[in-house]
């Protein structure tokens, strides 16, 4: 890899960086919010990389790093580079050839300048089993607030968990997006919720009933109440509600966790 | 080899050409060679639409995100690791090390496993840091130790594994032993059988070389060695968005049935699926249908093998090793967390 195509790289990259974090939120779809200053950090550091790469390589012209003049220091070093695995000249000496395999990192800077995939959506959450929600002993009382707006784990928890069934007869307003049941026209309201990126996706549904199924991975809010199964409060209760109204709403910001609606996403 | 690309690049064009235009007299009954010059102009459109189209499945979409994901995760850390790997390379003398370390390798082994608790941030970091503790010297024993234990047991990994397992904190505790454990068998497995050949010949160089400045050759070291791990990254991440996405996680459930399988297919999802160290518990602790011990070799094993860290390790030390010291690692891991998880849960 010649020099120019190692600044072009370095510089793209850290401009994708920032791109991706410091300018947009395109971040937040693949990886967590608490990995966005160092995402910041990491773009500002490949720029700066790239320039001082592409200062410094004017300067010295083509006098190959000064290097020449320890050949004789006993190491040997120049063979191993040649030999075998083309062209890594290691060991901080001819660091102006890099692998060929550096040439690769061209595909996630450009893809993410310029073809960034989406977040993950509804082709995912139909494939996983539905995240386990965590044992909870104690129930606070809910807000009187109506509707009442929840998260989808909550709604799930409450349901299966709360043995005040608290949730009984309240009206609930959740958002999400859509996930189509592939048996039958059903549709689930779902939410995709990662720890650290997307690769630990894992997925909460709640299923919604009385309304037809929008295309998939529209993002809703959905108005409604329990829809009545099982014994509520125990495991037998279905995470699932009647729905009153659904609207479209805009994919919010903060669509890789499963909080209550902050902001639209830039 | 910068040639042979740019050669291969201008050949391309050079060898379509007089395709075109040998194709012309003989095919069409105009001889005017124009069209067929267009031929490929117009093909490309179709072409191009049908390749966005492809990449617009939902499949291809998902598999997109995922290896993005993994490489944007990745990167910051990769920097981190090798932005340490080259000040310890250009900064740092050799005599720290050899200070600091016990002078027996076999003591060496485990006070490199504990010391790699202060490395925080997930296993990209410390293929990296690794490397140029070898070239400074460092017994690669004791290198090796520190690359395994220091994804696995540094304060932000236990602090995450202890999150994701409320109430239970014999899990936190099962997986720093088994962590601990993994690695220092690792590096006493290297003192045993371990060959020096099976090293990329690079690796056994040092690094500062008297006469150069020491800024230039950080940052010479810094950007190179980033570049070239950064290659093998995306090799790694694509590798496992394509098992990420093709397997689903609703076939788990065949397999958590009985005790022996169980262990053994979460060992095999841990290196498929690539998730890092700081996440892979959240993962664990969402695999309810399964055995403590099964989950504690998911998390045992995730952030010593999976297959991005294959493609850095081949990357970085040569494709000899990283063959065989996976594989060794994966059985190692397997077993301590089999005996500690057996103890413990």
């Amino acid at each position: 890899m010649k020099r120019p195509v190692q600044v072009t790289l370095l510089v793209l990259g850290g401009l994708g960086l920032l791109h991706a974090s410091l300018f947009t939120d395109l971040c937040l779809r693949y990886v967590k919010e608490g990995l966005r200053p160092m995402l910041i950090a990491s773009g500002a550091l490949l720029l700066v990389l790239g320039l001082l790469d592409a200062a410094s390589g004017r300067g010295r012209g083509d006098q190959g790093h000064g290097h020449d003049g320890h050949g004789d220091s006993g190491h040997g070093h120049g063979g191993h580079g040649d030999s075998g695995h083309g062209g890594h000249a290691h060991s901080g000496h001819d660091h102006s050839r890099t692998p060929r395999i550096a040439w690769l990192l061209f595909l996630p800077v450009l893809s993410l300048l310029f073809y960034a995939p989406p977040a993950l959506g509804a082709y995912t959450a139909a494939r996983e089993a539905p995240k386990a929600v965590k044992e909870q002993e104690h129930f606070d009382p809910l807000p009187r607030t109506s509707p009442l707006p929840m998260t989808l784990t909550d709604f799930t928890t409450r349901v299966q968990q709360d043995r005040e069934q608290a949730v009984k007869g309240r009206s609930i307003r959740m958002t999400g997006f859509v996930t189509p049941d592939k048996r039958g026209g059903g549709w689930y309201l779902t939410r995709i919720i990662f720890s650290c990126c997307a690769a630990d996706a894992q997925s909460v549904k709640v299923r919604v009933y009385g309304k037809p199924a929008l295309p998939a991975d529209t993002w809703v809010a959905v108005t409604g109440t329990w829809h009545p199964g099982g014994t509520l409060g125990t495991r037998s209760a279905p995470a699932a509600l009647d729905a009153r109204t659904v609207e479209r709403i805009v994919r919010p910001v903060n669509a890789y966790t499963d909080d209550l609606p902050l902001a639209p996403s830039r | 080899m910068q040639k042979t690309d740019t050669r291969a690049a201008e050949a391309e064009p050079g060898v379509a050409v007089p395709a075109a235009t040998a194709d012309g007299p003989a095919g069409g009954r105009r001889p005017l060679p124009w069209p067929l010059l267009f031929g490929p102009a117009v093909l490309a459109g179709p072409v191009l639409l049908l390749l966005v189209r492809w990449l617009d499945e939902p499949a291809m979409q998902a598999w997109r995100t995922v290896c993005l994901a993994i490489v944007v995760q990745a990167l910051p850390f990769l920097l981190l690791g090798t932005a340490l790997s080259g000040a310890i390379n250009a900064f740092v003398p050799a005599r720290v090390f050899s200070r600091v370390l016990p002078r027996r390798p076999v003591l060496a082994v485990p006070v490199a496993g504990v010391a790699g608790a202060v490395l925080p941030g997930c296993e990209c970091a410390s293929v990296p840091v690794a490397n140029s503790l070898i070239r400074r010297g460092v017994t690669p024993a004791a290198a090796f130790t520190f690359l395994l234990s220091a994804p696995a047991i540094n304060p932000v990994v236990l602090t995450a594994t202890a999150v994701a397992f409320p109430g239970s904190p014999a899990m936190v505790l099962a997986r720093l032993l088994a962590s601990l454990a993994t690695a220092a068998v690792m590096g006493w497995l290297w003192l045993w059988l371990g060959r020096e050949e099976w090293l990329r010949p690079a690796v056994r160089h040092t690094g500062h070389q008297p006469g150069n400045s020491r800024w230039t050759e950080f940052r010479l070291g810094f950007q190179h060695d980033f570049l070239h791990a950064g290659g093998f990254l995306v090799v790694g991440a694509m590798a496992a968005a394509t098992f990420n996405v093709a397997v689903p996680r609703s076939v788990l459930d065949t397999f958590s049935g009985s005790p022996w399988l169980s262990v053994l297919f979460l060992a095999g999802l841990a290196i498929v699926l690539a998730v890092c160290s700081e996440a892979d518990a959240f993962v664990a602790a969402s695999l309810s249908g399964f055995s403590p011990t099964a989950r504690l070799a998911f998390m045992v094993v995730g952030p010593m093998v999976d297959l991005k860290l294959i493609a850095l390790q081949a990357g970085t030390f040569g494709r000899a090793f990283a063959a065989r010291f996976s594989a060794a690692t994966t059985v190692v891991a397997v077993l301590c967390s089999s005996l500690i998880g057996g103890v413990l849960l």
